[in-house]
């Protein structure tokens, strides 16, 4: 049973991969807040590479990029909601 | 003298006339083309809403320039930008090789959209 592919208890793992990379972007723009607002949770928080997937190159790249919008506040730190 | 190139985000107050923004937008492109620097492209984004309040506002007035200035110019304008109450925040970027790259891009507008090429959510 264990060794069953299909067995429910040992669901395929989706391997995700890194959306820049796979876009082939170079230079993550801290102006595209769209972008950025997808990598970020409802409060407002970067979310963290094992949920995106994002390599580790371009994670520190939106970080930085995530970081120089918020100080133009074109995004937040703190969602609105939670103030 | 070498210069570099550098991409130059400012808030204007937006408290101001049009006349006053529209003048205090001038006098930044003025002051960096009176130290030397060459404005390759100004775009006004114009009033925008803030992710949260400045100073007691709620919205801004954004510019967002491009330009290929000495070194030396840029801590002439910061300094006018910090003393100035008409201009609420600046952000200054230096351009590195891989900006460059990108910028190039972004003038042949064939930035590579990043959910386009897999749309599917990866759950969280």
């Amino acid at each position: 049973m264990i060794k069953n592919p299909s067995h429910p208890k040992k669901s395929v793992r989706k391997v995700k991969q890194c959306k820049f990379t796979q876009a082939g972007l170079e230079y993550i723009d801290y102006k595209d807040v769209d972008t950025l607002q997808r990598f970020t949770n409802d409060q407002g928080k970067i979310l963290p590479r094992r949920v995106t997937g994002t390599s580790a190159k371009h994670q520190r790249q939106l970080t930085r990029a995530i970081k120089r919008a918020r100080f133009l506040a074109l995004m937040p730190y703190v969602a609105e909601n939670l103030r | 003298m070498s210069k570099n190139y550098y991409e130059f985000t400012y808030i204007v107050n937006p408290v101001l006339e049009d006349e006053q923004t529209k003048a205090a937008v001038d006098q930044v492109t003025k002051l960096f083309t009176d130290n030397g620097a060459e404005i390759e492209e100004v775009n006004e984004w114009g009033l925008r809403k803030f992710a949260y309040e400045i100073d007691k506002k709620n919205s801004g007035y954004y510019v967002n320039m491009y330009l290929e200035a000495p070194a030396d110019a840029i801590p002439v304008v910061e300094r006018f930008l910090r003393i100035e109450d008409s201009y609420m925040r600046y952000l200054t970027l230096k351009f590195d090789a891989k900006m460059m790259r990108h910028r190039e891009l972004v003038k042949k507008n064939a930035v590579p959209n990043v959910f386009e090429v897999a749309e599917e959510e990866t759950e969280g």
